[in-house]
């Protein structure tokens, strides 16, 4: 399966499903409005995503089992590509198990792991949003996580 | 005089032992005869080989990888705001029930206003699927969009399921990725009653009641329990 919108293409690997869309959070839409731009977001997940969810996964979250992944990718403005938050570069492909917690969740929730990262990739300022079901079981949920990063590319800002 | 007496009545013991031993033999055949299925009464019809379960463990199972129905396909195209989407109907384990709407349709109107809220039936995934933007008319497809229920344009799930027209409706097996059904109906509500509910026209199960004895059957399957294993017809106090 291949997503492709606002420059982020994804080959989704078997039992992964996906969107790519502009943010919908109420106070990037209410900034849009005054003349801001909204910026893409990438959900991919191993599970049914419901209609009705965050930026961060807020309801779709609630809904995945033990044996599920979550990956939010969410695009900041590209002035804040060069910004120290944004330093490092490339989104990250190989995942440390040991870095994930309930504690770096946006909100706890049963046995959910979660981890996140800042980089720049093309001139562009994202954040990596994950989160696993499982708190015992992120080795596993881990690779299979890499096995969808692997088929995300970035284009350059243009 | 005695010893004539003497000799009949070793012929007679004789004549008996072999007679119960005859006797014998006649039950065993019977016997053997009965658990064939000989004998049975049946409805006209009715296969022998259907009729009386084998218990010696010697019927093959089924294969597991072939399921009834047309293969289905992921869903892969745009919501009514531009949106990239890819849903995933096929090997997965959740069903799926693909509502095809299009935004002229008059009968297409209560099933648009009747979806609000059912993102998920019964456990079964909820998605309308009209044709591309560029086929439609994208400001009433928003407009029409029901809340809480994914709205994917893609003319191609249209042409990968050989949809007639709309209102149309496709139920998707997750595990087998086959359809599991397919029809239209007045409104969505009878298409739920069609495809999620008990249904008992034209004498065929409800999907419900398909996907419980579809797990059943696979739950047994992954027990190594197949058709006619002589466990599933040991009585059940009996200890194993």
């Amino acid at each position: 399966m291949h997503l492709e919108s606002h420059g982020i293409a994804a080959d989704l690997p078997p039992g992964w499903e996906g969107s790519i869309e502009v943010e919908r959070d109420r106070d990037a839409v209410t900034l849009a409005e005054l003349g801001g731009v909204l910026r893409p977001v990438t959900h991919l997940g191993t599970f049914p995503l419901p209609r009705d969810r965050g930026d961060f996964g807020s309801g779709a979250v609630d809904v995945m089992g033990d044996e599920d992944a979550f990956v939010a990718l969410v695009e900041y403005d590209p002035s804040e590509a060069s910004s120290e938050l944004f330093a490092s570069r490339g989104l990250p492909r190989a995942l440390d198990p040991r870095a994930f917690s309930s504690e770096a969740l946006q909100r706890q929730r049963g046995r959910q792991a979660g981890w996140q990262g800042f980089f720049n990739e093309g001139g562009r300022a994202f954040c990596l949003y994950i989160v696993l079901g499982d708190l015992d079981d992120v080795h596993l949920l881990a690779r299979k996580v890499e096995q969808v990063l692997a088929g995300i590319r970035v284009e350059v800002e243009r | 005089m005695t010893i004539t007496v003497i000799a009949l009545s070793v012929v007679v013991l004789l004549l008996s032992v072999l007679v119960v031993g005859l006797l014998r033999s006649h039950a065993t055949i019977l016997r053997r005869l009965h658990e064939l299925g000989v004998g049975l009464e049946r409805d006209p019809g009715t296969a022998a080989s259907a009729s009386v379960p084998r218990t010696d463990g010697s019927v093959p199972s089924p294969p597991r990888d072939v399921a009834d129905g047309r293969p289905a396909h992921d869903i892969v195209g745009v919501d009514p705001a531009g949106a990239a989407i890819g849903l995933r109907t096929v090997d997965v384990d959740h069903d799926t029930l693909l509502v095809f709407l299009s935004s002229g349709c008059t009968s297409c109107e209560d099933f648009w206003s009747e979806l609000a809220g059912h993102g998920t039936v019964d456990g079964v995934r909820v998605v309308v699927v009209t044709r591309d933007l560029a086929e439609e008319s994208p400001s009433a497809i928003r407009e029409l969009a029901p809340d809480g229920v994914t709205v994917v344009a893609s003319t191609a799930a249209w042409k990968d399921l050989e949809v007639p027209g709309s209102p149309y409706a496709v139920l998707v097996d997750g595990r087998s990725g086959r359809l599991a059904g397919e029809g239209t109906g007045a409104s969505f509500t009878q298409v739920k009653e069609l495809f999620l509910r008990s249904s008992h026209d034209h004498g065929g199960k409800a999907g419900a009641d398909q996907r419980r004895e579809r797990e059943l059957d696979r739950v047994l399957l992954d027990a190594g329990l197949g058709p006619g294993d002589p466990s599933l017809y040991r009585p059940p106090t009996e200890p194993r």
